[in-house]
């Protein structure tokens, strides 16, 4: 029991993660390599900020901020020559792209900050949950998860700006046709995912410490739930977020960790092979 | 690189002259054979030194990697993010048999390289079966090539593990020493020939329908997924081949040297330098990369930060491959000049 609400407790993050990433596939039909290397250079500028004595509440908000920034600087530098192609040009090239940026981020993180690492977990605090003692930051990094999770799906559901995001996944010129700009959503759904995935950083360094070297682990964790849930689908990617983190959770303390990724690695294989449209999806 | 794949995208490139099959087998072949005797006479440029000699080698394996990965990418549009697996596989198959099994390598060399063949063959299949387009393809691919280097860590006491294992097969044969020159240029003129071959045959008029317009390829009666499956095969099998001959000269194996990140990364360099569907391109792109590597090699992690932007620029300024993209403004220049 106690490992399986540690799985929803890891789940939860990875729901978060992913949300980003298939949202933007969704949006503009473009793969963001380089999603995890946002929580990894969030991770490290709230150690360094954390190191220099700031309060760790100003110092994470301060690295979600620069995650949120940073991915407004590559959607407009490196995402639009990609936006200017069309069907498999734009994924193959967004794809390389960001493939490019993610081993640049990753490079001079690890060069510079090889073992800076992000840890925020209070291991005083404690709370019995169905018999269960749980640590108390892993209860907040699920709280803070769910109230993110709850917000974007009434944001998506019924804010205006949400109707809009909808919509140009539905049809891109229908959308158009209704006045909707699709370079600025875009825009704002990029910055969106790098807050997002800052805020994963944050909340993921209350369970276990993130350092420089997780980036690429971010990344491939988020494209296997993005892929399992569907590409582009945002309660696929919650469902299989829950899903795969139990899995995972429960795999890695009974088997081990590299069999443990190797079941998540298949598991997205066979996803693409048997239910290409995610868990959710129909059967092709 | 030619990103248009398939759908024929991007508009500001001009679209590739009709090659091959009219030209005379003369002309065909004479840029092979050319290649062959400059790389034959190389060791005349850098002497007996050994140095040079290692990088060369790595310029070939680069360079044979990326013919390989010409033929399935530049061929038939499937994008394999696995050459590191394929490659690794083949060899770690080839190292165990070799080293546990007690078999020589012209049993063992093959049998990784037509495993790799059919597992290329499998993946092409499959993505026929199931109708995968590009992206499906690709994260598939790198899937495997995750699994692969996930096994090999935890499969330690067959394989070494992250710290891997001193390969004691290739002591004895042309594979070690000043020879093994020889062997690998060899391999790279063996592959272009191959490469050229393929192109001049009914492979190489249905790899160029298919990849224009795959709905007329079918309607002209040209079997789609029997090509790509070729094409992932012949291409695998080439990966494998050269995967395992590396290592035996290197006489070490080692996760990293396959790992994603290393090889698949530069072979795509590899190609996006040299442009996609070129001949001599990978040989180019290879010298190039092999240098560049080296001149690298002090700065440590930075050098994944390097590759990183190298590969942007590359993808975002030279979409069809920088020596292609020379290569026009120098005939523009010329016409220019002629006028």
């Amino acid at each position: 029991m106690a490992i399986v609400l540690d799985g929803i407790v890891f789940g939860l993050q990875l729901s978060l993660l992913a949300v980003g990433l298939t949202l933007i596939y969704g949006l503009g039909g473009v793969l963001n390599l380089a999603h995890g290397q946002f929580a990894a250079v969030a991770a490290i500028i709230g150690a360094v900020l954390v190191g220099r004595g700031h309060a760790p509440l100003v110092a994470v908000t301060l690295a979600v901020l620069a995650a949120g920034l940073l991915a407004l600087f590559i959607d407009r530098t490196l995402m639009r020559p990609v936006y200017k192609l069309t069907g498999e040009a734009r994924v193959l090239l967004s794809l390389l792209l960001t493939l490019g940026a993610a081993f640049l981020i990753d490079g001079l993180l690890i060069y510079y900050h090889p073992s800076t690492a992000l840890n925020l977990s209070v291991p005083r605090l404690g709370l019995d949950l169905f018999g269960v003692r749980m640590r108390g930051s892993s209860i907040a990094a699920s709280l803070v998860a769910i109230v993110v999770l709850v917000g974007l799906m009434l944001f998506l559901r019924y804010a205006r700006f949400g109707k809009a995001i909808r919509s140009i996944i539905q049809d891109e010129v229908g959308a158009q046709l209704c006045g909707i700009n699709p370079g600025r959503v875009r825009t704002v759904v990029f910055v969106l995912s790098g807050l997002l995935a800052g805020l994963v950083a944050a909340t993921q360094a209350m369970i276990s410490s993130v350092g420089s070297t997780d980036g690429l682990n971010f990344t491939i964790l988020a494209l296997i739930v993005t892929v399992v849930g569907g590409l582009g689908r945002v309660s696929g990617a919650l469902v299989a977020g829950l899903l795969l983190g139990i899995v995972y959770t429960l795999a890695s303390f009974h088997i081990g960790a590299f069999v443990t990724f190797v079941i998540l690695l298949l598991a997205a294989i066979a996803t693409i092979l048997v239910r290409p449209s995610g868990i959710l999806g129909k059967v092709s | 690189m030619g990103l248009d794949v398939q759908t024929g995208a991007d508009a500001v490139a001009p679209t590739p002259p009709e090659r091959a099959a009219i030209v005379s087998p003369l002309r065909a072949y004479a840029p092979v054979v050319v290649a062959a005797v400059v790389l034959a006479l190389l060791p005349l440029a850098f002497g007996g030194s050994g140095y040079y000699r290692t990088l060369a080698i790595i310029m070939l394996v680069y360079a044979a990697y990326a013919i390989a990965f010409n033929i399935i990418f530049g061929g038939t549009g499937q994008l394999f993010l696995c050459l590191g697996a394929l490659g690794g596989l083949s060899a770690y198959v080839s190292v165990v048999l070799t080293q546990d099994g007690g078999l020589p390598l012209l049993v063992t060399v093959p049998l990784g390289t037509l495993l790799a063949a059919a597992l290329g063959a499998l993946f092409s299949w499959v993505a026929v079966r199931r109708n995968l387009d590009v992206i499906f393809i690709g994260i598939v691919t790198l899937a495997f090539s995750l699994v692969f280097y996930n096994m090999v860590q935890g499969l330690r006491s067959l394989t070494g593990g992250e710290t891997g294992m001193v390969v004691t097969g290739g002591t004895g044969t042309p594979l070690r020493g000043a020879v093994s020159y020889y062997v690998f240029v060899a391999l790279l003129v063996a592959f272009l020939a191959l490469y050229q071959l393929i192109d001049r045959s009914h492979l190489g008029w249905a790899f160029r329908a298919l990849k224009n317009d795959e709905l007329a390829a079918e309607l002209a009666g040209i079997d789609v997924a029997r090509y790509r499956i070729m094409a992932g095969a012949i291409g695998a099998a080439m990966v494998g081949l050269t995967g395992a001959l590396y290592v035996h000269h290197e006489g070490f194996i080692s996760p990293s040297v396959f790992n994603f990140a290393h090889l698949d990364v530069r072979v795509l360099v590899v190609l996006a330098f040299g442009g996609i569907g070129s001949l001599l391109g990978p040989i180019v792109g290879a010298a190039a990369v092999s240098v560049l590597d080296e001149f690298l090699r002090p700065l440590g992690q930075l050098r994944l930060a390097v590759y990183g932007v190298v590969l942007m620029t590359l993808f975002l300024f030279f979409r069809q491959g920088v020596v292609p993209t020379l290569a026009a403004a120098t005939h523009r220049v010329r016409d220019r000049v002629r006028r």
